[in-house]
């Protein structure tokens, strides 16, 4: 119920924030009558208006996750995923980031460690050679 | 006799040997996706796009292609819900009423053979409704004018709402961030920088694929690490096989099936989960005296996974002939058409009829393999579910990863595809519907454009939204889609 009521909040924020931006938006020419503030700022309303309704009439609670740690976990190695890949390169990068991942999912230390080595080596050639798409090579000469 | 002059042009393209081996690659694939839980076909064709776009296939190659995958899930979801008793779709949830005892009792390799057949049937009479239906519906939609594209499209959102079984509120509130994320970029019409809150990367707008990734296969994979997965599967052979004399009991129900799977799919916002609910609960019904539903009837898996693959195949009508797509995958392949500056709708028919009659002429070879694939092969494919998920789930997010970074060379994007996993796991914990947003991204740039055209076309008279009868009825089916939830939630 509390979630609800929050997630109502957060909509009403988000229409509001909206809304206030497209109001103040500087048009320096009109090309059409309607210009680029009205849309948005009626799509704002109805969101705010969902989320007031959301506030008034909650329906539904926040499932707690079985298992708490592993979500954060797994959102901070993609992270760390997103900004090492183009200083470290694909290849150590994608192979640490998919050991840690196997780790997430409960496999023993080696089986992680092959499955990083594993999906780093047949994503790199498949991406690399047979369809010639650009990877940052980073630290590694290839 | 035009239309099967236009199919044979169709089947010129399809028939093409790289058009028939993609076709083969995305049944394979889509049946794959289909029996492995937590990658649905709406991530697979997010993960496939940016591959299409970087081998430069020709349009109508890429929509054999994505498109086969999409149908092809269809078939993979029913494995998955009969042996593990969980749908490897959502569209699967009914199947395993009675999949799963017929599993139990050994029957597991008849239920799939039986429903592999309705999944063929349901699609195949879906395909051939849509051969004839797709141009006279296009026809009819290319005497629309803008502002009656503006009540279509908001007639197909407000259904998000009436549907499904989902808080109204929280589903146009969805659809209303969908679009907001749309609008992100610099306005075509003026000029004029909206939303980007003075982020460089930010002004070229939100790239489609990276929207599609984070919520559908990130977020997914975040919702999948935090349960333990328990289940055993069923073994597949032993037991009695499925008779001759049990697939004409069957076919009644697939007939039945077929038709509302297509008529469920072709509305906009009822998808596949509607149609095969439906189905399942028409035939529980009609057999009250001689079934023995929800422990183990032929007729309770055929008939939903029948009407899924029709619904399937219907749902992709009014994405061909109107360009409004009707459920979450249709409009990724919409987004995928526009990517490859296809404007779906109805000049697609006339314009690029190698893009529309050789995707409709390939959906009856994929079905083909389809059947081919799943009644001997069916095995291997079951055999995906024994993968354990540390083998699955790294390869999935690196392919995630991977496809995001080849569409646009940036660790910003990644970032961005992350936060948007992170929101699509946390809407999914507060059960709020993903496919909204998706459907208010492909379908709010549209609704802004047709709005703005009609008002320039009246000089911006307002009244011209309901100047015609179609807007009006259109309009007054928005307003019923709109109380409707409410009126429900009254009753109920």
């Amino acid at each position: 119920m509390i979630a609800d009521r929050l997630l109502g909040l957060a909509f009403i924020g988000i229409a509001c924030a909206a809304g206030f931006s497209a109001w103040n938006l500087v048009v320096p020419f009109a090309a059409d009558p309607l210009g680029p503030s009205p849309f948005p700022i009626t799509i704002a309303l109805v969101m705010g208006l969902c989320g007031a309704i959301l506030v008034v009439q909650p329906v539904h609670g926040f499932e707690r996750p079985e298992r708490l740690a592993a979500p954060p976990m797994l959102v901070l190695a993609m992270v760390l995923y997103a900004l090492s890949l183009v200083p470290l390169g694909f290849m150590p990068a994608t192979a640490l980031m998919a050991a840690a991942v196997a780790l997430l999912f409960s496999a023993k230390p080696a089986q992680a460690a092959v499955v990083g080595i594993a999906t780093a080596l047949v994503l790199w050639g498949l991406f690399d050679k047979l369809l010639d798409l650009p990877l940052p090579k980073g630290i590694l000469p290839f | 006799m035009e239309t099967f002059v236009a199919l044979g042009g169709g089947f010129a393209v399809a028939l093409q040997p790289h058009n028939i081996a993609l076709a083969f690659i995305g049944c394979i694939v889509g049946t794959a996706i289909g029996v492995l839980p937590g990658i649905g076909p709406l991530n697979a064709i997010a993960l496939l796009l940016p591959f299409c776009l970087a081998l430069r296939l020709p349009p109508e190659s890429a929509l054999i292609l994505l498109a086969a995958v999409y149908y092809g899930s269809g078939y993979g979801g029913r494995i998955t819900a009969i042996l593990l008793n969980m749908p490897g779709e959502p569209s699967a949830v009914l199947t395993t009423l009675d999949g799963h005892p017929l599993a139990k009792q050994g029957r597991g390799g008849a239920a799939l053979a039986i429903t592999g057949i309705g999944s063929f049937i349901g699609a195949t009479l879906s395909v051939i409704a849509m051969t004839f239906l797709s141009v006279p519906l296009a026809r009819v939609a290319v005497a629309f004018s803008p502002a009656d594209y503006v009540a279509l499209i908001a007639f197909a959102l407000s259904l998000l709402g009436a549907v499904g079984g989902v808080s109204a509120p929280k589903a146009w509130a969805a659809g209303c961030l969908g679009i907001m994320l749309a609008l992100i970029g610099i306005d075509s019409g003026t000029g004029v920088e909206r939303f980007t809150m003075g982020s460089f990367e930010l002004l070229g707008g939100i790239d489609f694929t990276i929207l599609a990734i984070g919520l559908f296969a990130i977020g997914e994979i975040l919702l999948l690490i935090e349960t333990r997965l328990r289940a055993q599967a069923e073994a597949l052979h032993g037991g009695q096989r499925l008779t001759f004399s049990e697939v004409i009991f069957c076919i009644p129900a697939m007939l039945r099936a077929s038709s509302i799977g297509f008529v469920i799919g072709v509305l906009p916002g009822a998808g596949a989960s509607v149609a095969s609910a439906l189905s399942y609960t028409t035939e529980k019904r009609l057999n009250e005296s001689n079934g023995k539903f929800g422990q183990g009837d032929l007729r309770g898996v055929a008939a939903p996974e029948t009407a899924d693959n029709a619904a399937q195949i219907g749902n992709m009508v009014p994405m061909l002939s109107l360009g409004i797509p009707g459920s979450g995958t249709t409009a990724v392949l919409l987004g995928a058409l526009l990517m490859y500056n296809i404007t779906p709708g109805p000049l697609l028919f006339e314009q690029r009829p190698e893009v529309a009659w050789g995707l409709i002429a390939s959906m009856y070879i994929g079905n083909c393999m389809l059947l081919l694939l799943n009644l001997p092969l069916v095995g291997i494919f079951a055999r995906l579910l024994t993968v354990p998920a540390w083998v699955l789930y790294p390869g999935v997010l690196a392919l995630s990863f991977a496809g995001v970074y080849a569409v646009s060379n940036s660790a910003f994007d990644l970032l961005l595809a992350i936060g948007f996993g992170v929101m699509g796991w946390l809407f999914r914990k507060m059960d709020i519907p993903l496919v909204p947003i998706i459907l208010g991204f492909v379908l709010g740039r549209m609704l802004e454009d047709n709005l703005r055209r009609a008002m320039s076309l009246s000089g911006g008279e307002v009244s011209a939204l309901v100047a015609s009868p179609v807007s009006i009825i259109l309009w007054v089916m928005t307003l019923a889609a709109v109380v409707w939830p409410f009126l429900r939630f009254k009753r109920g």
